[in-house]
């Protein structure tokens, strides 16, 4: 009788320890595709593959205008329109004229740290805006930063910004709209983030920058 | 008939055990199927496809950097068909955008990842490895103490240069870069150091440095140099405003 029962338990605990072995080898299976995967989750890896897409083809286009360029400049008769016009383009692109476009105007009527500023105005850069503003101070290389002051408040350029913050942003309205309000984007996480949060986004067709100052 | 009853209940709990274990081996042996040839092998392909757009992007990047050289190289050629003035103005507005290399004294700022953490193992809001986020925050710092050129791995950060991640890799202009991260900062270096050595410039970093041993650390240098912006400038959707004069 005494020897039934100990090969019963015996019998269990074998059975026991193969259902575990086999419940973490199973899980394990899938925690190492999962990691794989998740390392670069699906949608991610698929964004990063449209980013890298998109990039090259941006850099393509660059090249076709790059080689219109040195035909030109390799043109006696066209070359000094070739540089008049490069000049125009640099000139917008360092914001010494004032531009315009349609794109995205976000406002934010709350008070924001710092970090909101830096990233609002990256997710609008890597959704493709072309040229941004923040309270109509337009941001180039001469400009960007933004200074908090032991006071908290936020600076750029020199000028103190207070809310409402309007950030326009001049590029393609629809890629701009969704890459900004998309799930985890920074709509969201300004909502999730700051206390009632009163923030709108507007599509616009034409929008205006003002030169730097 | 206690001893039946008690056979039976014996018998019931390894039927059910052993349906349970038969259930969980075939499980075992069907997930080693899509495993191997379903998943890492999508894996496979998408990892091939970001190589083979970050090679192509390289390539394309150089090609850029070799146009810019030769159309600066014609534009000089050209001599009397192009005034000096517009060659001057050029030269100046190129400076402004990142069209230029600029030397100059400044600061090595370095960045790297906590030695507790595996970046390649990880998801990307672990809290021991560098976020791009920390890499904006420094180069925010270093715009807001009028830095007059930074680059991160050798890439020209200009205003327009995006600072993002997707999951652990870090892009700067839609570029790889990978850690240690060393952003060159070419300005004022009094400015740069002051903000760099006050402790309530980057107080997430500093927290993270404190608690995570994420790595940083920065030196003044005098003569650094930041290279030539490399990416695209195209305008397709702004213009200059109706009101400027042609």
């Amino acid at each position: 009788m005494k020897y039934k029962v100990k090969y019963r338990d015996l019998t269990i605990i074998i059975t026991g320890i193969l259902l575990g072995f086999l419940v973490v080898l199973q899980a394990r299976s899938f925690g190492d595709v999962q990691d794989r995967i998740a390392r670069d989750s699906q949608a991610n890896v698929f964004q990063e593959i449209q980013i890298l897409k998109t990039t090259n083809e941006n850099l393509g286009d660059e090249i076709t205008d790059l080689e219109g360029q040195l035909a030109k400049a390799s043109d006696q008769e066209q070359a000094l329109n070739a540089i008049q016009d490069e000049i125009k383009n640099d000139k917008i692109i360092a914001g010494e004229v004032d531009v315009q476009g349609p794109g995205v105007e976000l406002t934010v009527k709350n008070s924001l740290t710092g970090i909101w500023f830096t990233d609002i105005v990256n997710e609008m850069w890597s959704a493709g805006a072309e040229a941004v503003s923040v309270n109509n101070i337009r941001l180039t290389n001469a400009t960007v930063g933004f200074d908090t002051l032991p006071n908290g408040q936020i600076s750029l350029n020199g000028v103190i910004l207070t809310a409402p913050y309007h950030f326009d942003a001049i590029g393609d309205k629809k890629t701009l709209s969704e890459a900004l309000t998309q799930t985890g984007g920074i709509v969201q996480r300004i909502k999730d983030s700051v206390q009632n949060a009163d923030i709108t986004l507007d599509q616009k067709d034409l929008i205006q920058i003002d030169k730097v100052l | 008939m206690e001893k039946e009853g008690y056979s039976w209940k014996v018998q019931l709990t390894f039927v059910v055990t052993g349906v349970l274990v038969g259930l969980l081996v075939t499980a075992q042996f069907r997930s080693a199927i899509p495993a191997s040839s379903y998943p890492y092998d999508e894996y496979k392909i998408q990892q091939d496809l970001i190589k083979s757009y970050t090679d192509d992007q390289a390539v394309l990047k150089n090609k850029i950097l070799n146009l810019r050289k030769q159309i600066d190289d014609k534009q000089k050629q050209s001599g009397a068909s192009i005034q000096k003035n517009n060659l001057d103005a050029l030269e100046q507005l190129k400076q402004e955008i990142g069209l230029a290399s600029t030397n100059g004294s400044g600061a090595n700022i370095t960045l790297n990842d906590s030695p507790f953490a595996q970046r390649a193992d990880n998801l990307g809001n672990d809290q021991f490895l560098v976020q791009a986020a920390d890499l904006r925050d420094v180069v925010n710092l270093m715009f807001s103490a009028q830095a007059q050129a930074v680059a991160i791995n050798d890439q020209r950060v200009i205003a327009s240069t995006p600072i993002s991640s997707v999951g652990n890799t870090i892009l700067v202009n839609n570029t790889h870069v990978l850690p240690p991260f060393t952003i060159s900062v070419i300005g004022d270096q009094g400015l740069l150091l002051q903000r760099l050595n006050d402790p309530t410039s980057l107080p997430d970093l500093e927290k993270r440095v404190k608690n995570q041993k994420i790595e940083f650390s920065f030196q003044p240098l005098a003569n650094l140099v930041v290279p030539v912006f490399n990416g695209d400038f195209l305008l397709k959707y702004v213009q200059a405003a109706n009101n400027t004069p042609s």
